[in-house]
Protein backbone atom coordinates (compact mmCIF):
# COMPACT_ATOMS: atom_id res chain seq x y z
CA UNK A 1 0.00 0.00 0.00
CA UNK A 2 1.31 3.56 -1.13
CA UNK A 3 2.34 5.82 2.13
CA UNK A 4 0.54 8.92 2.12
CA UNK A 5 2.03 11.94 3.81
CA UNK A 6 0.83 13.66 7.31
CA UNK A 7 0.48 17.13 5.86
CA UNK A 8 -1.25 18.49 8.33
CA UNK A 9 1.60 18.04 10.17
CA UNK A 10 3.90 19.78 7.69
CA UNK A 11 1.16 22.77 7.45
CA UNK A 12 1.40 23.56 11.02
CA UNK A 13 4.44 26.21 10.57
CA UNK A 14 2.11 27.64 7.45
CA UNK A 15 -0.77 28.19 9.37
CA UNK A 16 1.76 29.91 12.54
CA UNK A 17 3.14 32.02 9.87
CA UNK A 18 -0.27 33.09 8.18
CA UNK A 19 -1.81 33.66 11.52
CA UNK A 20 0.72 36.65 12.14
CA UNK A 21 0.58 37.94 8.85
CA UNK A 22 -3.24 38.15 9.14
CA UNK A 23 -2.39 39.45 12.72
CA UNK A 24 -0.40 42.16 10.90
CA UNK A 25 -3.21 43.32 8.40
CA UNK A 26 -5.54 43.20 11.47
CA UNK A 27 -3.48 45.73 13.24
CA UNK A 28 -3.04 48.21 9.85
CA UNK A 29 -6.59 47.58 8.90
CA UNK A 30 -8.76 46.91 11.56
CA UNK A 31 -7.51 45.64 14.94
CA UNK A 32 -11.07 43.90 16.26
CA UNK A 33 -10.90 41.40 14.04
CA UNK A 34 -8.29 40.01 16.78
CA UNK A 35 -8.93 39.43 20.50
CA UNK A 36 -5.87 37.85 22.11
CA UNK A 37 -7.91 35.93 24.58
CA UNK A 38 -10.16 34.60 22.00
CA UNK A 39 -7.24 33.63 19.56
CA UNK A 40 -5.76 31.94 22.86
CA UNK A 41 -8.40 29.92 23.21
CA UNK A 42 -8.94 28.95 19.95
CA UNK A 43 -5.27 27.69 19.40
CA UNK A 44 -5.71 25.51 22.57
CA UNK A 45 -8.69 23.97 20.76
CA UNK A 46 -6.50 23.02 17.92
CA UNK A 47 -3.49 21.78 20.04
CA UNK A 48 -5.87 19.79 22.25
CA UNK A 49 -7.74 18.44 19.24
CA UNK A 50 -4.89 17.10 17.90
CA UNK A 51 -3.49 15.18 20.57
CA UNK A 52 -6.68 13.75 21.28
CA UNK A 53 -7.45 13.01 18.08
CA UNK A 54 -3.54 11.47 17.51
CA UNK A 55 -5.02 8.75 20.65
CA UNK A 56 -8.24 8.14 18.56
CA UNK A 57 -7.15 7.91 15.04
CA UNK A 58 -6.01 4.49 15.67
CA UNK A 59 -9.57 3.61 16.92
CA UNK A 60 -11.02 5.52 14.01
CA UNK A 61 -8.66 3.86 11.57
CA UNK A 62 -9.10 -0.05 13.25
CA UNK A 63 -12.86 0.58 12.52
CA UNK A 64 -12.20 1.96 9.12
CA UNK A 65 -9.96 -1.35 8.40
CA UNK A 66 -12.59 -3.93 9.87
CA UNK A 67 -14.87 -2.16 7.23
CA UNK A 68 -12.56 -2.07 3.98
CA UNK A 69 -12.68 -5.57 4.74
CA UNK A 70 -16.02 -5.51 3.64
CA UNK A 71 -15.54 -3.38 0.81
CA UNK A 72 -17.24 -4.15 -2.89
CA UNK A 73 -14.22 -3.50 -4.77
CA UNK A 74 -10.11 -2.97 -4.57
CA UNK A 75 -9.43 0.64 -5.84
CA UNK A 76 -6.27 0.83 -6.79
CA UNK A 77 -4.07 4.04 -5.68
CA UNK A 78 -3.67 6.10 -8.63
CA UNK A 79 -3.70 10.50 -9.42
CA UNK A 80 -7.32 9.85 -10.59
CA UNK A 81 -8.50 7.21 -7.88
CA UNK A 82 -7.33 9.54 -5.62
CA UNK A 83 -9.12 12.90 -6.90
CA UNK A 84 -12.09 10.64 -7.36
CA UNK A 85 -11.90 10.28 -3.19
CA UNK A 86 -11.33 13.52 -2.62
CA UNK A 87 -14.61 14.41 -4.70
CA UNK A 88 -16.10 11.66 -2.78
CA UNK A 89 -14.97 12.71 0.58
CA UNK A 90 -16.35 16.01 0.07
CA UNK A 91 -19.89 15.09 -0.40
CA UNK A 92 -19.19 13.08 2.60
CA UNK A 93 -18.11 16.43 4.71
CA UNK A 94 -21.01 18.22 3.17
CA UNK A 95 -23.09 15.60 4.48
CA UNK A 96 -21.14 15.02 8.12
CA UNK A 97 -21.11 19.38 7.92
CA UNK A 98 -25.00 19.16 7.40
CA UNK A 99 -25.72 16.42 10.26
CA UNK A 100 -23.21 18.70 12.67
CA UNK A 101 -25.48 21.36 12.32
CA UNK A 102 -28.93 19.74 12.39
CA UNK A 103 -28.70 17.00 15.06
CA UNK A 104 -27.90 18.18 18.12
CA UNK A 105 -25.86 14.93 19.07
CA UNK A 106 -23.36 16.01 16.08
CA UNK A 107 -23.79 19.38 17.02
CA UNK A 108 -22.34 19.31 20.52
CA UNK A 109 -19.21 18.28 18.99
CA UNK A 110 -18.93 20.94 15.70
CA UNK A 111 -20.32 24.38 17.87
CA UNK A 112 -16.56 24.32 19.33
CA UNK A 113 -15.46 25.48 16.14
CA UNK A 114 -18.44 28.14 15.94
CA UNK A 115 -18.61 29.50 19.37
CA UNK A 116 -15.52 32.32 18.68
CA UNK A 117 -17.41 35.54 17.69
CA UNK A 118 -14.34 36.71 15.77
CA UNK A 119 -13.69 34.85 12.32
CA UNK A 120 -10.19 34.60 11.46
CA UNK A 121 -7.51 32.55 10.51
CA UNK A 122 -7.17 30.88 13.92
CA UNK A 123 -11.08 30.40 14.09
CA UNK A 124 -9.93 27.52 11.73
CA UNK A 125 -8.13 25.99 14.38
CA UNK A 126 -10.96 26.05 16.54
CA UNK A 127 -11.81 22.39 16.49
CA UNK A 128 -13.51 19.39 18.70
CA UNK A 129 -12.19 17.59 21.19
CA UNK A 130 -14.84 15.58 21.23
CA UNK A 131 -15.39 14.33 17.55
CA UNK A 132 -14.72 10.76 18.35
CA UNK A 133 -17.26 10.16 21.01
CA UNK A 134 -19.76 11.28 18.68
CA UNK A 135 -18.53 9.15 16.00
CA UNK A 136 -18.57 11.69 13.15
CA UNK A 137 -16.07 9.08 11.77
CA UNK A 138 -19.04 7.08 10.14
CA UNK A 139 -19.82 9.73 7.67
CA UNK A 140 -16.26 8.77 6.01
CA UNK A 141 -16.80 4.76 6.54
CA UNK A 142 -19.24 4.57 3.01
CA UNK A 143 -16.06 5.42 1.02
CA UNK A 144 -13.96 2.11 3.17
CA UNK A 145 -17.13 0.72 2.11
CA UNK A 146 -16.48 1.12 -1.97
CA UNK A 147 -13.34 0.11 -1.94
CA UNK A 148 -11.21 2.98 -0.89
CA UNK A 149 -8.17 2.68 1.01
CA UNK A 150 -8.89 3.99 4.53
CA UNK A 151 -5.35 5.73 4.38
CA UNK A 152 -6.16 7.45 0.96
CA UNK A 153 -9.64 8.14 2.74
CA UNK A 154 -7.51 9.73 5.48
CA UNK A 155 -5.11 11.50 3.33
CA UNK A 156 -7.84 13.34 1.46
CA UNK A 157 -9.65 14.10 4.20
CA UNK A 158 -6.61 15.92 5.68
CA UNK A 159 -5.94 17.68 2.37
CA UNK A 160 -9.90 18.72 2.61
CA UNK A 161 -8.92 20.16 5.92
CA UNK A 162 -5.96 21.90 4.93
CA UNK A 163 -7.83 23.79 2.17
CA UNK A 164 -10.28 24.89 5.21
CA UNK A 165 -7.96 26.33 6.34
CA UNK A 166 -7.04 29.58 4.58
CA UNK A 167 -11.37 30.69 4.28
CA UNK A 168 -10.96 31.58 7.80
CA UNK A 169 -10.58 35.06 6.94
CA UNK A 170 -11.79 38.26 6.70
CA UNK A 171 -8.68 39.53 4.90
CA UNK A 172 -10.34 38.49 1.03
CA UNK A 173 -13.11 40.09 0.09
CA UNK A 174 -14.55 37.59 -3.05
CA UNK A 175 -12.74 35.57 -4.77
CA UNK A 176 -12.97 35.81 -9.54
CA UNK A 177 -16.40 34.89 -10.00
CA UNK A 178 -15.86 31.18 -11.67
CA UNK A 179 -13.53 30.70 -8.56
CA UNK A 180 -16.63 31.69 -6.29
CA UNK A 181 -18.92 29.72 -8.58
CA UNK A 182 -17.44 26.43 -8.04
CA UNK A 183 -15.69 26.51 -4.85
CA UNK A 184 -15.70 27.22 -1.27
CA UNK A 185 -14.32 30.75 -0.33
CA UNK A 186 -13.97 33.11 2.66
CA UNK A 187 -17.02 35.27 1.28
CA UNK A 188 -19.26 31.85 1.10
CA UNK A 189 -17.73 30.62 4.58
CA UNK A 190 -18.25 33.83 6.55
CA UNK A 191 -22.09 32.89 5.31
CA UNK A 192 -21.43 29.54 7.17
CA UNK A 193 -20.57 31.27 10.26
CA UNK A 194 -22.73 33.78 10.59
CA UNK A 195 -25.87 34.00 12.95
CA UNK A 196 -27.68 36.75 11.32
CA UNK A 197 -31.12 34.81 10.77
CA UNK A 198 -30.79 35.29 6.73
CA UNK A 199 -27.77 33.19 6.70
CA UNK A 200 -28.24 30.34 9.57
CA UNK A 201 -27.59 26.43 8.59
CA UNK A 202 -26.13 27.66 4.95
CA UNK A 203 -23.12 26.67 3.21
CA UNK A 204 -21.76 23.55 4.57
CA UNK A 205 -19.44 23.01 1.80
CA UNK A 206 -15.82 21.48 2.48
CA UNK A 207 -13.91 22.41 -0.62
CA UNK A 208 -16.66 22.79 -3.38
CA UNK A 209 -19.47 24.94 -2.96
CA UNK A 210 -21.59 22.72 -5.65
CA UNK A 211 -22.82 20.68 -2.93
CA UNK A 212 -24.43 23.49 -1.19
CA UNK A 213 -26.14 24.97 -4.96
CA UNK A 214 -26.97 21.32 -5.63
CA UNK A 215 -28.95 20.33 -2.52
CA UNK A 216 -30.39 23.83 -2.18
CA UNK A 217 -28.09 25.23 1.32
CA UNK A 218 -26.44 27.74 -0.46
CA UNK A 219 -26.18 31.54 1.06
CA UNK A 220 -24.58 34.46 -1.02
CA UNK A 221 -22.46 37.20 0.96
CA UNK A 222 -24.44 40.18 0.83
CA UNK A 223 -22.93 43.83 2.07
CA UNK A 224 -26.24 45.05 3.13
CA UNK A 225 -25.71 43.65 6.42
CA UNK A 226 -23.17 43.19 8.60
CA UNK A 227 -22.22 39.68 9.46
CA UNK A 228 -22.28 38.83 13.43
CA UNK A 229 -20.41 35.69 13.85
CA UNK A 230 -20.52 33.05 16.73
CA UNK A 231 -23.42 31.03 18.05
CA UNK A 232 -27.10 31.84 18.89
CA UNK A 233 -26.25 31.85 22.35
CA UNK A 234 -22.91 32.94 22.59
CA UNK A 235 -20.77 32.15 25.12
CA UNK A 236 -20.66 34.23 28.24
CA UNK A 237 -16.87 33.49 29.06
CA UNK A 238 -13.49 32.22 27.77
CA UNK A 239 -12.97 29.44 30.46
CA UNK A 240 -11.66 26.62 28.06
CA UNK A 241 -13.56 23.33 29.48
CA UNK A 242 -16.47 25.10 29.25
CA UNK A 243 -16.32 26.05 25.76
CA UNK A 244 -15.54 22.52 25.22
CA UNK A 245 -18.32 20.79 26.65
CA UNK A 246 -21.23 23.20 27.44
CA UNK A 247 -23.40 21.88 24.72
CA UNK A 248 -22.61 18.45 25.97
CA UNK A 249 -23.89 19.52 29.41
CA UNK A 250 -26.88 21.17 27.95
CA UNK A 251 -27.56 18.16 26.32
CA UNK A 252 -27.09 16.15 29.22
CA UNK A 253 -28.97 18.05 31.61
CA UNK A 254 -31.93 18.29 29.23
CA UNK A 255 -32.17 14.89 28.65
CA UNK A 256 -32.17 14.09 32.40
CA UNK A 257 -35.06 16.73 32.80
CA UNK A 258 -37.49 15.58 29.46
CA UNK A 259 -40.32 13.93 29.72
CA UNK A 260 -39.51 9.80 28.42
CA UNK A 261 -41.70 10.63 25.17
CA UNK A 262 -38.81 13.59 24.30
CA UNK A 263 -35.48 12.54 25.56
CA UNK A 264 -34.46 11.56 21.62
CA UNK A 265 -35.83 14.68 20.61
CA UNK A 266 -32.92 16.28 22.86
CA UNK A 267 -30.50 13.73 21.54
CA UNK A 268 -31.06 13.98 17.79
CA UNK A 269 -33.66 16.91 17.27
CA UNK A 270 -32.19 20.11 15.55
CA UNK A 271 -30.36 22.20 18.52
CA UNK A 272 -32.64 24.54 20.18
CA UNK A 273 -35.25 21.86 19.76
CA UNK A 274 -37.75 21.25 22.86
CA UNK A 275 -40.47 19.74 23.66
CA UNK A 276 -42.79 22.55 24.92
CA UNK A 277 -41.46 25.17 22.02
CA UNK A 278 -40.01 26.92 25.12
CA UNK A 279 -36.53 27.14 22.89
CA UNK A 280 -36.16 28.11 19.14
CA UNK A 281 -34.54 25.75 16.26
CA UNK A 282 -32.60 28.06 13.71
CA UNK A 283 -35.87 26.97 11.45
CA UNK A 284 -37.89 29.13 13.56
CA UNK A 285 -35.61 32.31 14.04
CA UNK A 286 -35.59 31.97 10.10
CA UNK A 287 -38.94 32.04 9.90
CA UNK A 288 -39.75 34.55 12.65
CA UNK A 289 -37.11 37.04 10.70
CA UNK A 290 -38.64 36.07 7.47
CA UNK A 291 -42.24 37.08 8.79
CA UNK A 292 -40.51 40.57 10.20
CA UNK A 293 -38.90 41.26 6.92
CA UNK A 294 -42.40 40.46 5.13
CA UNK A 295 -43.31 43.29 7.68
CA UNK B 1 8.64 11.38 23.35
CA UNK B 2 8.18 12.51 20.42
CA UNK B 3 4.69 13.66 20.68
CA UNK B 4 5.23 15.64 24.01
CA UNK B 5 8.11 17.58 22.02
CA UNK B 6 5.88 18.55 19.63
CA UNK B 7 3.11 19.52 22.15
CA UNK B 8 5.79 21.57 23.60
CA UNK B 9 6.65 23.67 20.75
CA UNK B 10 3.23 23.91 20.00
CA UNK B 11 2.34 25.85 23.34
CA UNK B 12 5.19 27.48 23.40
CA UNK B 13 3.96 28.77 19.45
CA UNK B 14 0.19 29.83 21.04
CA UNK B 15 1.87 31.51 24.19
CA UNK B 16 4.49 33.43 21.57
CA UNK B 17 0.91 34.44 19.36
CA UNK B 18 -0.77 35.44 22.44
CA UNK B 19 2.03 37.34 23.61
CA UNK B 20 2.24 39.29 20.21
CA UNK B 21 -1.67 39.57 20.11
CA UNK B 22 -1.53 41.54 22.97
CA UNK B 23 1.94 43.80 22.47
CA UNK B 24 0.07 44.35 18.81
CA UNK B 25 -2.78 46.13 21.04
CA UNK B 26 -4.81 43.73 19.13
CA UNK B 27 -9.22 44.07 20.48
CA UNK B 28 -9.07 47.40 21.33
CA UNK B 29 -11.85 48.65 23.43
CA UNK B 30 -15.45 47.98 22.86
CA UNK B 31 -17.94 50.05 24.81
CA UNK B 32 -21.73 50.01 24.92
CA UNK B 33 -22.23 53.71 23.55
CA UNK B 34 -25.70 54.83 24.22
CA UNK B 35 -29.44 53.01 24.75
CA UNK B 36 -29.97 53.19 21.16
CA UNK B 37 -26.82 50.75 21.22
CA UNK B 38 -28.05 48.74 23.18
CA UNK B 39 -31.55 48.43 22.06
CA UNK B 40 -29.64 47.46 18.29
CA UNK B 41 -27.34 44.64 20.22
CA UNK B 42 -30.26 43.06 21.88
CA UNK B 43 -32.30 43.34 18.61
CA UNK B 44 -29.74 41.58 16.59
CA UNK B 45 -29.52 39.13 19.07
CA UNK B 46 -33.48 38.28 19.61
CA UNK B 47 -35.53 38.53 16.29
CA UNK B 48 -38.41 39.25 17.76
CA UNK B 49 -37.13 41.91 20.45
CA UNK B 50 -38.67 44.66 20.03
CA UNK B 51 -36.36 47.32 22.31
CA UNK B 52 -38.76 49.81 24.66
CA UNK B 53 -36.18 51.07 27.14
CA UNK B 54 -32.72 50.40 28.29
CA UNK B 55 -30.48 51.17 30.93
CA UNK B 56 -26.13 51.49 30.30
CA UNK B 57 -24.03 50.98 32.80
CA UNK B 58 -22.08 54.03 34.11
CA UNK B 59 -18.99 52.63 32.22
CA UNK B 60 -20.61 51.16 28.96
CA UNK B 61 -19.63 48.00 29.97
CA UNK B 62 -22.93 46.04 30.66
CA UNK B 63 -26.22 47.05 29.79
CA UNK B 64 -30.53 45.92 30.39
CA UNK B 65 -32.94 46.23 27.89
CA UNK B 66 -36.72 45.45 27.79
CA UNK B 67 -39.52 45.10 25.02
CA UNK B 68 -43.47 46.50 26.30
CA UNK B 69 -44.17 42.79 27.30
CA UNK B 70 -41.73 42.99 30.54
CA UNK B 71 -39.31 40.65 29.03
CA UNK B 72 -36.08 41.95 29.72
CA UNK B 73 -32.02 41.46 27.97
CA UNK B 74 -29.08 41.64 29.70
CA UNK B 75 -25.96 42.42 27.58
CA UNK B 76 -22.15 42.60 28.61
CA UNK B 77 -18.81 42.35 27.35
CA UNK B 78 -16.34 39.52 26.70
CA UNK B 79 -13.77 40.33 25.22
CA UNK B 80 -14.54 42.73 22.76
CA UNK B 81 -17.80 41.52 21.53
CA UNK B 82 -21.13 41.78 23.08
CA UNK B 83 -23.06 38.65 25.27
CA UNK B 84 -26.88 38.44 25.32
CA UNK B 85 -28.92 36.26 27.60
CA UNK B 86 -32.72 36.81 28.11
CA UNK B 87 -32.99 36.74 31.77
CA UNK B 88 -35.86 34.75 33.48
CA UNK B 89 -38.20 35.31 35.96
CA UNK B 90 -35.91 33.47 38.87
CA UNK B 91 -32.69 35.54 37.48
CA UNK B 92 -30.70 36.02 40.67
CA UNK B 93 -30.30 40.38 41.08
CA UNK B 94 -28.75 41.97 44.14
CA UNK B 95 -30.05 45.52 44.60
CA UNK B 96 -26.99 47.96 46.18
CA UNK B 97 -27.83 51.40 46.09
CA UNK B 98 -26.96 52.50 42.63
CA UNK B 99 -25.53 49.21 41.01
CA UNK B 100 -27.62 46.35 39.99
CA UNK B 101 -25.46 42.94 40.28
CA UNK B 102 -26.72 40.16 37.95
CA UNK B 103 -25.43 36.59 38.57
CA UNK B 104 -25.89 34.79 34.95
CA UNK B 105 -25.70 31.88 37.11
CA UNK B 106 -22.38 29.91 34.09
CA UNK B 107 -18.97 28.30 34.30
CA UNK B 108 -16.31 31.01 33.92
CA UNK B 109 -18.80 34.39 33.63
CA UNK B 110 -18.27 36.65 36.13
CA UNK B 111 -21.16 38.24 38.15
CA UNK B 112 -22.52 41.31 35.75
CA UNK B 113 -22.37 44.61 37.52
CA UNK B 114 -24.81 47.07 36.08
CA UNK B 115 -23.96 51.03 37.43
CA UNK B 116 -26.96 52.76 36.58
CA UNK B 117 -28.02 55.35 39.45
CA UNK B 118 -31.13 56.45 40.23
CA UNK B 119 -32.71 53.52 37.82
CA UNK B 120 -31.31 51.11 39.64
CA UNK B 121 -34.32 50.67 42.15
CA UNK B 122 -36.73 50.66 38.89
CA UNK B 123 -34.39 48.05 36.55
CA UNK B 124 -34.55 46.01 39.74
CA UNK B 125 -38.32 46.45 40.39
CA UNK B 126 -38.57 45.16 36.87
CA UNK B 127 -36.83 42.25 37.19
CA UNK B 128 -39.33 40.66 39.77
CA UNK B 129 -42.09 41.61 37.02
CA UNK B 130 -40.56 38.85 34.35
CA UNK B 131 -43.37 37.07 32.28
CA UNK B 132 -43.19 33.32 32.47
Amino acid sequence: MTQFPNVLQYAVPGFILLIIIEMIWAKRNAPEKYEPRDTLSSLLFGTGSTAIGGLTAVAAAGIAMQVYDFRLTTIPVTWWTIALCFVLDDLAYYVFHRAAHRVRWFWASHVNHHSSQHYNLSTALRQTWTGFFSMTFIFRLPLALIGFHPAMILFVGAVNLLYQFWIHTEAVGRMPRWFEAVMNTPSHHRVHHATNPRYLDRNYAGVFIIWDKMFGTFAAETDAEPIRYGIVKQLGSFNLLWSVFHEWVGMITDLIKAPWHAKLGYLFGPPGWSHDNSRDTSDMIRARWQEQQNG
Amino acid sequence: MAQAVQLGISLAAIGAIFWLARRMGLGGDVRIRDRDHACQIASDAFVSFKCSDAAVDLGGYSALVRDDDGRHVLIWILGNRFVTRMLSRDVEARLDQKQLTINPHEPGAEKIILTLGEAAQFWAAGLRHIPQ
